[in-house]
């Protein structure tokens, strides 16, 4: 038998927990759309056992399977043994494009992108060129047109609630020398300038005039979950190397905290970077996390109902679910909908490979969200925005959508 | 095999969605919740959901007429490798079949599709003020039908018995196609043999269910949990027996022993006294607190007389969910403990539980292998888990024996090989000691008549030469 190669020995020593009870059947949102074994983590997790155990070959049909994965922990919360399946898909597609060779062009052009910052600054600036290079079809749908701009909230909403009341000091634990710099998220910058905008004015209310804007690279999240593993960790090098002189990392996008935060699990093994990597994760702060922390509170509280799609990596991935909705509490009158840390569907990729499932699952969060009666949906993570705009699309206006930066 | 022709008259009966023979899906559907090790020769042909009697009837009656092989399939939670197909031929998967036939709430029975989820069932009913008691620690994913061709049981079973004793009545397509209903809602029915009792716990050898009479009982208004630590189990059996006796019968009373408590306490990060030589979680349930009250105060006298370390009363139902959650999280935090984990079903009376935990623990330090004890005490159902490295030469050559052993200790004691989790593949071999060649041979009378062809669930139960479909 040829060499078992690390990453799958990895991927089946975490699937090796699974105790096939079928509890994640229960959860997992893609097995709510398509009830059959290999939906769920216990069929993924036994797909990668059987590859280990040669009884599954390596395909390109089980590089679907795995690729039939929103990476959105559920079953991992849920799970009796905690089995992390979201892991054990990211290496098991890393191990397929390693063995089947030959990474989809789709993904190459789209991993190509992201890792070079001045495309991704072009791409914000040109349409165009988006178009010109093809890649508007792989960058979430509803890319460009109409993000909702916070100059407008403030103008339909600000009312006189609070205005003139004194400021309450705000209480923070954080040290006030610290070095704190905003992380740009591709996305953000790409699809929703303004809030990446409104997200630097609220860091610089926490610590005028000294927040550090470096030129950092992608998170990398969209090369490690589609077998780019090199590419993502050559960006998280010189990520690294940037914030060595950094106290706190902020970012505004979900799931660059949340894969910001994980990297250095991914040195683990590298006596090199081990330390330098464990210090950079445990600088990374997402945006709601800091605001807290710095006992920021919105400075107005606006007559407008808003409700919260709670982004996987930010609940699941961060345990960051309070902070949130304390915030969005302060700013407007909050309405918890049915279901808002259920995934959108937005995952990744996931909505251009697997359409219909996804356009299945952002129709329950439409009806939740419609429920709620809420005239904005708030989120915090660029591909969570483009669904839920897609959403308020599909209601025919009946709410906006908007970053949690652009109403707090 | 099966062939393309075949397979398009499958798509006929159930819609080509629903019939999967991708090489990923016949090995997504060759495993449960056994640890049976993969193989090729555990997959189906092909896979068929079909979403009516009527399609399942159709099916059969093509298999029928074929000779495939049909192994029917819940959720696959079962743990003896019943829904394993491996004659190959159709795995027949259940789970469309998943509604509410009909609520009938003044004679108190509710009639459910097999695919149901026992949880989704017990909460409808709930939601009615109504009980399904059966309960097993997988009821959140494990369906009404395998529940009933497992005759499966659950932690309240000291007080509600197990899933037999809620069935009232059923509709099955047998081998050839055909569809016959048994029992019915009459609480008095000797019309006839009682085919429903036959059809509960026959582990889809006998025909496939496809309607579920179940009766239900009103909801007690009163439920808490206790949890009671002791030195160790010989006390701790001793408690559940003193209040028995005395007519104090909880709604549940499940037992660990020392190397099950400690596998939870790794599980979840506690630290849990390594004094404490066994636990029991107790569950009460009455009319109102006033009756709950004078249980608790029962058994925690009776605990005490016991020498019990720690007794604790749950305060509110987030306590509650919390003791339960222990037990509930058991299984897997057992299994979490080695590469390997074989875990047994055996069930004895109820006075010889002490008994036969301390045979198992000469078992375990004979072969120096370690063994987790943990079960309904109330009802003497224990489930022994070895825990081992079958990687490992040493392990692998005497894991087996052990077990042997186990099950002789059980039969020795009056007991039997499995109390609710049903023989599958992985406890045949030891059917012919349990029920005697005669035993087997009126089992083999019985799947004869009904299913002459032995198409369904081919190989299960007993040890039994391989049909080949053709
Ligand atoms: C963590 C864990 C805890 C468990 N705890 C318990 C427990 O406390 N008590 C207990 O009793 N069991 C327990 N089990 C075992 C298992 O959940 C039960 O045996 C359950 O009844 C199986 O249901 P299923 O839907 O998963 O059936 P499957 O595993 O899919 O099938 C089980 C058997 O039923 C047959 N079958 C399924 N549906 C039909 C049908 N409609 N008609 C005819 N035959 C059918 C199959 O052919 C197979 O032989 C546990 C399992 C796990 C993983
Ligand atoms: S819930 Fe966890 S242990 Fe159970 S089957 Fe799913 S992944 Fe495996
Ligand atoms: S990570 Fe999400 S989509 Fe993937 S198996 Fe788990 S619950 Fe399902």
């Amino acid at each position: 038998m040829a060499e078992m190669k690390k990453l799958l020995i990895d991927a089946a020593a975490i699937a090796r927990e699974c105790d096939r009870c079928g509890n994640c059947t229960t959860v997992c949102p893609l097995y709510g759309e398509i009830d059959i074994e290999s939906s769920a983590a216990r069929g993924k997790n036994n797909l990668t056992l059987g590859l280990a155990a040669g009884v599954v070959k390596a395909s390109p049909a089980l590089l679907k399977a795995a690729n039939f994965c929103l990476l959105c922990r559920t079953c991992a919360e849920n799970c009796p043994t905690k089995v992390r399946t979201d892991e054990v898909m990211i290496a098991l597609r890393q191990h397929l494009t390693d063995e089947l060779g030959g990474l989809t062009a789709k993904y190459r052009m789209l991993g190509t992108i992201m890792k070079t910052r001045p495309l991704v600054k072009l791409a914000a600036f040109s349409m165009a060129v988006m178009r010109f290079l093809h890649i508007n079809r792989f960058v979430p749908r509803g890319l460009v047109p109409n993000e909702n701009r916070r100059s407008s909230f403030t103008a339909a909403y600000a009312g006189p609630a609070l205005l003139g009341q004194p400021v309450v000091p705000w209480e923070s634990t954080i040290a006030h020398d610290s070095r704190v710099a905003y992380f740009h998220g591709c996305g953000m910058d790409m699809m929703f300038p303004d809030a990446a905008g409104s997200s630097i004015k609220l860091l610089e209310k926490t610590a005028p005039g000294k927040i550090q804007d470096l030129a950092n690279k992608c998170c990398g999240l969209i090369h490690l979950a589609h077998g780019m593993r090199n590419d993502f960790i050559d960006l998280a090098k010189e990520n690294i190397r940037l914030y060595e002189n950094t106290d706190i990392i902020v970012t505004d996008c979900a799931s660059c905290s949340s894969t910001l935060k994980h990297t250095a699990q991914y040195f683990e093994d590298d006596p090199e970077w081990r330390d330098r990597a464990e210090e950079f994760s445990s600088k990374v702060m997402d945006i709601t996390e800091y605001l807290t922390r710095a006992g920021y509170r919105p400075q107005q509280r606006e007559g407008v109902r808003l409700t919260f799609h709670e982004p996987c990596h930010l609940g699941r991935g961060q345990g960051l679910r309070s902070q949130p909705r304390e915030l969005l509490k302060s700013a407007g009158e909050y309405v918890e909908m049915t279901g808002a840390d259920v995934c959108c569907g937005g995952s990744g990729s996931f909505h251009l490979d697997y359409p219909e499932v996804s356009e299945r699952m952002l129709e329950k969060k439409r009806g939740n969200i419609e429920k709620t009666g809420a005239a904005i949906v708030v989120t915090e993570c660029p591909a969570c925005l483009a669904r839920m705009q897609k959403a308020s699309r599909d209601s025919n206006g009946k709410f906006i959508a908007m970053h949690i930066s652009q109403v707090i | 095999m099966i062939t393309e022709e075949i397979k398009n008259k499958l798509r006929a009966i159930v819609g080509s969605e629903y019939v999967l023979d991708s090489e990923i899906d016949r090995f997504g559907y060759s495993y449960d919740s056994s640890f049976v090790q993969f193989s090729e020769s555990n997959q189906p042909d092909v896979i068929v959901r079909p979403a009516n009697t009527k399609e399942v009837s159709a099916v059969m009656s093509l298999a029928s007429s074929m000779g495939i092989p049909v192994t029917a399939r819940g959720t696959s939670s079962g743990r003896t490798g019943g829904s394993i197909p491996v004659s190959g031929g159709i795995a027949l998967s259940l789970t469309r079949m998943d509604k509410i036939i009909e609520f009938d709430e003044r004679n108190m029975m509710v009639t459910v599709g097999p695919g149901m989820r026992t949880m989704e069932l017990y909460n409808h009913c709930a939601e009615k003020g109504l009980f399904y008691p059966p309960d097993p620690a997988s009821w959140k994913y494990s369906t009404i039908g395998g529940n009933i061709a497992e005759n499966a049981g659950g932690m309240r079973a000291v007080k509600y018995g197990v899933t037999n004793n809620y069935v009232m009545g059923l509709e099955v397509v047998l081998a050839d196609g055909s569809v016959i209903r048994t029992g019915g809602k009459a609480i008095k029915n000797v019309t006839g043999y009682n085919l429903t009792q036959l059809f509960v716990g026959s582990e889809g050898t006998l025909g496939i269910v496809t309607e579920i009479v179940l009766r239900l009982i009103p909801m007690p208004a009163a439920r808490n949990t206790m949890q009671l630590m002791f030195p160790d189990i010989e006390q701790a059996c001793g408690t559940i027996h003193a209040m028995l006796q005395s007519g104090l019968v909880p709604a549940a009373a499940e037992l660990m022993d020392h190397t099950s408590i400690q596998a939870v306490a790794r599980h979840r990060s506690l630290n849990i006294d390594p004094a404490i030589g066994a636990c029991v979680i107790i569950e009460i349930d009455g009319e109102d607190d006033a009756a709950l009250q004078k249980q608790a105060s029962g058994i925690e006298e009776t605990a005490r007389r016991f020498s019990a370390i720690e007794v604790r009363t749950a305060a509110n139902q987030a306590e509650s969910d919390d003791i339960w959650s222990i037990r509930r999280g058991l299984s897997s935090a057992v299994g979490a403990m080695a590469p390997n984990r074989f875990g047994e079903d055996i069930s004895v009376p109820r006075d010889a539980f002490p008994d036969m935990v301390r045979r198992i623990r000469d078992i375990s330090e004979k072969y120096s292998l370690t063994i987790a004890v943990y079960g309904h005490a109330g009802d003497g159902n224990l489930h022994p888990s070895v825990l081992c490295d079958m990687s490992n030469p040493e392990h692998a050559g005497k894991v087996h024996t052990a077990i042997g052993e186990i099950f002789d200790a059980a039969l020795q004691v009056g007991g039997t090989l499995s109390g609710e989790h049903g023989i599958g593949i992985t406890k045949r071999s030891y059917t012919e000691k349990a029920l005697g060649t005669a035993g087997i041979e009126a089992h083999k009378a019985i799947k004869a008549a009904l299913d002459p062809k032995g198409i369904l669930n081919p190989g299960k139960i007993w040890e039994q030469p391989v049909k080949e479909g053709n």
